[in-house]
Formats: structure tokens, sequence, C-alpha cells
């Protein structure tokens, strides 16, 4: 499997050519000297650790970027030079990894805008009804007249795709819009590919989720520091060696290995990361009794509930966290933890029940009393602050403390993940998607946190990158931090915690310590959701 | 749910078969003000004056900051250039007020044009500094350029019309102004032009030229400050470049909009009867006056984001609505 090795059972006629493309920022390479060619009638998968240059490929073609070097054939014409507009009126489709819906309109607005700017004499009638159809797809139809500010994360991703696709385009670059997703979703995910195929010459799909691209694409392009690293099938790619050590990391077998290989070397890592634990227990909220028989439970939640207008989220949830507990939140989607967390943090309000810190009653108290009370939030969806360098992203989280505290809580930071001390005067969101993550938990730490809250820290990373990830929350629990994690991906989390909670419809299905609930034949139900 | 719809339609959209009709009223309502100098006398009739003068710049901000994201500081620029343009016209000769009030706007229209590929390459607040600077920027050539009067400014030759006939000529503009917003919100003008406030790259994204759409609005907003800045010139019948140019016209029209509500389409007629009421009540205390306003934007920035339009639909919102609201998540919450 050599670059430039052409295997496909598409057409012959290429609609796009993307030769020595380059973008650099600054002194950082993002791409290098790729070539890329795409023809008609083909589903062409891209993969890569986070940092590849993945997501920067997909700027350079849609157009918000413009590359350094290299040239970019479509549609039988040059459009290196053109803006985005331009080349989204030539059929050139795109999605952003992190939705950027226009916020103040509805949902179906949202669509509209794509038609009325490539048509602006269509028939009313005929725009409306192009856009249901597509809502209808991508199961968007009862949020049609809803403000798009209204929606969730998971359903902003489907309002991307459904933007993108009221543009009708010839080209359509789908940039992890499989992330977070539970399998019965990505199954529906899969669906709507299938039918697209169909309507949609050729369709570009950048993803982690490795079971989306295997059903889907004919062909893989691998990525690795901006430079290709390998293409071909994408059976073949996916069971070169060489492709799982760079996407998978080291020690690793190769894309086909089952979750719990995976986990049995998570555990091995998480073994070695107790040396570190050290130089972190600093990090650790000051002062604190740890853990102790006598000592009251850190949090204490009774009957907690919190509805969205008429719509219940949390019905009566009963939780205890000691210090020094790691405690796993599971679910489906819809399930209810981030709105936990929510409540937990102070971001909602909850319509019952007590919630006790250190035995103080802080029912209902606003998120920056509680984060001054040391909960920490590590939001789902980063929420990096984009103005602010990555160290004024940290700083932020360290106010009111001296210089000095203020220095070596950065630099212990910085020890846990060096990736962020190389990046501190880059802007918070000029880092790639598993920095940005790194960068929210660091964010979270600063403030020197009793409790921290992680709220999906794994969606839409690659496994090498998730494994560095947990391989510093276990570095932290080490040090005895007190976290309570909210996830999708299971296998990773069970090797972590002392307690697990399942939720299903706003309550606790199920919980237990972590050999319990695995072992227990409700999970899998529970877990793929009332879909199954 | 059907409720719930109907206020977030007009609340984004601002038109609507409601919107059309209300549009309507207000345009028979500003016809019937043609008649009103007989009932309420000179005095009223210089009020009226103002306030349609206030109603067709708060219309055209709107249009800029609330549906197009673009906040301009630069209002005076444009009310300035209409009023020197009217003044030179009339004072050549040989043209009637009509042509003159249009030149003044297309004048406008034309500087707007001339100015948007230097201003438009800043966003956000970067635009609203550029577009203040602007407007400086032409006070102090008018002042140091003796072809225009300098800082004497222009004397009107001829007598301007009697108060009664402005009067008309500002009903007729305002309508046009209340006439090119309904065109401009209720149709597919709007979407553009809300997706580029709304994220300017992703509007691009999917193939809209977000240069264009800004420059349109930009533009329209433009002729019809020309426009305003041209009959008041003919009001005064002097000008000069510190009160034709000056920052007042740009804070006063942000002021209206803001406090009768950003984005939403019946804020600046809302806005333009609060204003000028509170003016007319507090007329002896100028002072009290400044304070005033200041206080009622602060309030209304922090308790009524949408200004007075906005916390009118909420009210009505709960009123109407307590019985069969849906459960929409708040904004920003997340309900997976």
């Amino acid at each position: 499997m050599k670059p430039g090795e052409d295997v496909t059972s598409a057409s012959d006629r290429i609609l796009l050519r993307a030769a020595g493309l380059t973008k650099r920022y600054g002194g950082v390479v993002a791409i290098d000297h790729v070539d890329l060619t795409l023809r008609s009638g083909e589903v062409c998968g891209i993969i890569g650790p986070n940092g590849a240059g993945k997501s920067t490929l997909v700027g350079l073609l849609g157009g918000a970027l413009s590359p350094t070097a290299g040239r970019i054939h479509f549609d039988g014409s040059e459009v290196t030079s053109l803006p985005a507009s331009e080349r989204a009126r030539r059929g050139i489709g795109r999605t952003y990894q992190i939705p950027r819906p226009f916020l103040d309109m509805t949902v179906e607005e949202n669509l509209l805008v794509a038609q009325y700017s490539l048509s602006p004499l269509v028939g009313t009638r005929a725009a409306y009804a192009q856009c249901r159809s597509v809502l209808e797809r991508t199961g968007l139809a009862d949020a049609a007249k809803m403000p798009a500010r209204a929606l969730p994360l998971l359903r902003r991703k489907r309002l991307e795709v459904a933007r993108a696709l009221a543009l009708r385009p010839k080209l359509l670059l789908l940039d992890e819009v499989g992330a977070g997703l539970i399998d019965a979703e990505v199954t529906e995910l899969i669906g709507l590919i299938h039918s697209l195929v169909k309507e949609i010459p050729t369709i570009v799909i950048i993803e982690h989720v490795i079971r989306l691209v295997r059903e889907c694409c004919q062909r893989l392009v691998v990525l690795d520091f901006g430079r290709q690293l390998a293409q071909g099938l994408t059976s073949q790619v996916l069971e070169s060696d060489e492709v799982a050590a760079v996407y998978l990391g080291t020690g690793h077998g190769s894309l086909k290995a089952g979750p719990s290989e995976r986990a049995s070397s998570a555990r091995a890592r998480l073994a070695q990361g107790g040396q570190r634990a050290g130089s972190l227990a600093g990090m650790v909220g000051a002062g604190e009794p740890k853990a102790s028989g006598a000592a009251m439970p850190l949090l204490r939640l009774e009957a907690i509930s919190a509805a969205y207008g008429q719509a219940k989220a949390l019905n009566g949830i009963d939780l205890v966290v000691e210090a020094g507990q790691a405690i796993a939140i599971l679910g489906s989607n819809g399930a209810g933890k981030t709105t936990l967390a929510k409540v937990i943090s102070g971001a909602i309000k909850p319509s019952s029940g007590c919630m006790l810190l250190n035995g103080e009653d802080v029912t209902g108290r606003s998120a920056h009393v509680l984060a001054a009370r040391g909960i920490a939030h590590c939001m789902e969806g980063r929420r990096i602050f984009q103005p602010l360098t990555v160290e004024e992203n940290l700083l932020i989280a360290a106010r009111g403390v001296s210089a000095i505290e203020q220095r070596r809580r950065l630099e212990e930071m910085y020890l846990l993940f060096p990736a962020l001390a190389e990046r501190k005067a880059a802007s918070g969101t000029a880092i790639s998607g598993g920095q940005q993550q790194m960068l929210a938990i660091a964010r979270a730490l600063m403030a020197k946190p009793r409790l921290v809250i992680f709220d999906e820290i794994s969606l839409g990373l690659s496994p090498i990158v998730v494994d560095r990830i947990y391989q510093a929350l276990g570095e932290l629990r080490a040090a005895g931090l007190t976290m309570l994690i909210v996830e999708q991906d299971m296998d990773r989390v069970l090797d972590l915690v002392d307690y697990v909670h399942v939720l299903e419809h706003g309550s606790f299905a199920l919980s237990g310590s972590p050999p319990e609930v695995k072992a227990n034949p409700r999970l899998r139900h529970l877990y793929i959701g009332a879909a199954d | 749910m059907a409720a719930q719809i109907a206020s977030t339609r007009s609340l984004s959209v601002g038109a609507g078969s409601a919107g059309i009709v209300a549009t309507a009223l207000l345009l028979l309502g500003l016809g019937a003000m043609i008649f009103a100098p007989r009932v309420v006398g000179e005095y009223g009739t210089e009020i009226g004056f103002r306030a349609l003068i206030y109603l067709t710049l708060a219309e055209a901000w709107n249009l800029l900051a609330g549906y197009g994201g673009l906040v301009s500081l630069g209002s005076s620029s444009f009310v300035g250039i209409g009023a020197y343009i009217l003044m030179g016209m009339l004072n050549a000769g040989g043209f009637g007020i009509v042509t003159a009030l249009t030149a003044s706007g297309l004048g406008a229209a034309a500087l707007a044009i001339m100015v948007s590929p230097a201003v438009f390459r800043l966003r956000g607040l970067y635009f609203t500094v550029g577009t203040l600077a602007l407007g400086e920027a032409l006070r102090l050539f008018m002042i140091n350029v003796s072809y225009f009067g300098g800082a004497t400014g222009i004397f009107l030759k001829s007598n301007p019309p009697p108060t009664e006939v402005l009067y008309v000529y500002a009903v007729a503009l305002a309508g046009i102004a209340t006439l090119v917003m309904e065109i401009y919100t209720g149709t597919r003008f709007s979407i553009l032009l809300r997706s580029v406030r709304d994220d300017e790259d992703a509007a691009s994204q999917v193939g809209v030229r977000a240069f264009r759409v800004k420059l349109l609005a930009f533009a329209v907003a433009s002729l019809l400050m020309g426009a305003a800045g041209g009959l008041q010139a003919l009001k005064l019948g002097a000008i000069e470049p510190y009160g034709m140019f000056g920052l007042q016209w740009s804070i006063d029209t942000l002021s209206i909009v803001i406090i009768g509500g950003l984005g939403v389409r019946f804020g600046p007629i809302v806005g333009t009867i609060f204003v000028i009421a509170l003016a007319e009540a507090l007329a002896d205390y100028p002072e009290l006056h400044l304070a005033m306003t200041g206080v009622i934007l602060i309030l209304v920035i922090r308790f009524a984001p949408k200004g007075l339009c906005g916390l009118g639909q909420d009210v009505c919102r709960l009123l109407i609505g307590r019985w069969d609201r849906p459960g929409m998540p708040r904004a920003g919450g997340a309900l997976p």
C-alpha cells in the first residue's frame, strides 16, 4: 500500500484532485504535501490520530483555509484561490467537527440559508418541501421550528449534516459526525450515508468510529503528522500493523482488536501511571480529610430531580461520593448523564431534592458558588475560550491565588500534559481536538478542586489520545482526586473507577462495583438503549 | 405549541401573517398621521417630525445591527453626507426637494459602497470602531475643507418649506423605511442576512456570499439614513459639520433600537415612541434626561436583551402559553 497506488471501485471520473497541499501555521506544519484524488461514486475515509491534520484538510478542501502551497482542482476547474462561498456553490459541502449552527435561527431556517443562497428564486413551497425531506432523513423533523440554540450537542451535529445536505453537494465532507453516538445511532448514521451514495457522487468521512468507516468507505487515507501515511482499500488499511501503531499506539493490536484486549493494555498503563502520582498530589484540594471512615461524604445527592420545562431529565437521583472515590456515570444518549453533571456543578438548578457538599446544603446554589466550594466541571464539548491562549485558558480557572501558586499549578499541568506546554501561546481553539480536550481537563484542575466532573472527555478522540487522557486520569486518581466520570466509552472507565451507576430515563437503573456491573446481563440492554 | 411557534417566528423572522397585518396597520397609522398637524398644532408637528426622522434612522440601524449583526457607530456619516448633498443641490438651484432627497439617499449609499471593502474586513467590535472612525474622519474633513463651508457650514439660500410640508415628507420617508424593512425582514433576504450575523464562516460554507449580503444591507440602511439626514437639513435651513456629523446621531439611533428591541421587527417604533416621550417629559431637566436614558439603557441591556418589545412578548407568552407550554429546553440547556 504505497501512496498513489489506486484501488477503488469508483468510476474513472475524477471529481477532486489536490496536489502538494500544504498548510503551515507559523512554524507548525498541519498538512504537509498531501496529494488526494477523489472520484465520482466513491466514499473515502480519512483517519488518523488527533492532531494529524484531518480537520485542516477539510478546511483546505472546503475553502475555509487557504493553503500555503499546492493546488486543488474540483469538477474540471481550479478552485485553489476561490473563497468558501464559491466552492460551496460549485458543490463542496462540509460539516464542522464542533457544530456551528446559526444559533438564533430556527432549524428550518438553518437549511433554507443554503437553498436561498444557491437559488434565490426557488419557489417557497419547493424550498420548504426539500427542507422537510432533509430534516426527516436526519431525524430532526420534530425540531424544525425550534431555535438551533435549543438543540443539545448531538442534535446540533445532526443539524450540521442536514445543513450540508441542503446544499445538495457533489462532494460532501463529514468531519467526525459519528463521535459520541451509541451503537444504534451509528447504525442509523450508516444507513443515512448508504442512502446518500445514490445522490451525492463523492463523500469523504473523517472519523474515529471505526465501525462507521469500515461499513461505509471503500477506500481509506491515513494521515499522521500532516502526511499521508497510507491509503488503500478499507480492509487492507485497517489490517495494516503500521496504521494500527500510529492510530492506536504501539502495544495495541490491529484495529480489529476487541475491547477486552484494549482494556487490558489500558490497565497496564494505569499501573505505570501510579509512579507519577506523587508529583500530582498537590493538585488535589488542599487540607481536605482524605476518605476516613468517620468523615461525612464529600457530596451527597438526595432524591434530586431536574426538568427542562415539562420534560423530566432526572428523576429522584440518590448519589454519594466519598472523598478520594472515582465514580462513573454511564448510560445511553438522552439518559440524563449531562444533566446530572450540570446539576452537580450548578449549571442547572434541580426542581426538587437536596444536595449536600461536605454536609453543607448547597441545593440550588449558582455555578460560581459551587466552583468556589471546590466543584470543577470539565464540560461536554470542551468549551475552550477561543480568544484566549492556552495558558490564559488555564489561568482563568486559578484567579485569586498568588502568582507563585499559579506558576506552580501551571507547571503541574504542563507536566501532566506536555503537549500543552508546547502550544501554550497558541489560541485555545487553534490546537488539535485532543489537545483541546487536555486543555479542558487541565483547566478544570487548575482551580484545585475537591471534586471534578468529567463529562464525555473521550468524545471525538482517537484511541491513542483517549489512552493518554485516561492515563492522566489514572495518575490523578492515584494522587487522590475525587472524580465523577460521565462517559459513553465503557471499557476504559470501568478499569478506572470504584463504583458505577448506569442511568436510564433519568434514574439509576443499575449500580455496583465495576465487576458486578460488567457481569450484569442488564447492562448491555441499558446501554444500547431503548432503540433495540 | 402553536403559540410558542408563532412567538418564536415573530421574534426571529419578525414577519409572518401577523407581522404583515401589523405592518399594514402601522402604514395606515402613518398615513393617518398626515392629518395630525391639524389636530396637534405647531409644537406637536415639530415633535412628530423629529419622531419620524428618528424612526427612519432606527429602522435602518435595526436592519444593520439587529438583522445583520453590523453594529455601526457611523450613522452620523450617512446623515451628514445626506444633509450636505441636499443643501448643495438646493443651493445650486434647479432641483426639486424630492430629487434632492433621493440624491441624498443615493449619495449616502454610494459612500457606504465605497467604504465597504475597508470596514467589512473588520468584524464584530472592530467593525463598530471602524465605522466610528469613519464618522469622525468625515466630520474633521468637512470642518477643514472651506469649499463645503468649513466649520461655519452652509445656509439654505431659499426659504425652507413650512413645518407641515416637511412633516408630510417625513411621514412618506418613514413609510418607505417601514415598507423596505417589511420586504427585507419578511423575505428570504432576511434569512441570508441573519445567517451571516450568526456565523459568517458557516454561512460561506453553505454558499452565502457574505460580502454581498452585508453590502446590500449596508447600502439600503445608508440610503435611508442619508435621506433622513437630507430632510433634517431642510428643516434646519443651516447646517454645520459639528451638528450633522455629530456622534449624537449614532448614539441616539442606537439607544432607540436597544430600548425598543434589537433585531425585533417593531423594536424601532416602540423605542422611538418611548425615547421621544421621555425627552418631552423631561424637556425642562436636560441633565436628568441624560441620566435617565443611561440608566434605562443599562437596565434594558441587563434585564431585557430584546428590549421593550421582547419584554412584552415574554409577558404575553407567559400569559397566553401558561397552560400549553411544551417542554422546550432553555437556551444552552442540554436535553440529549
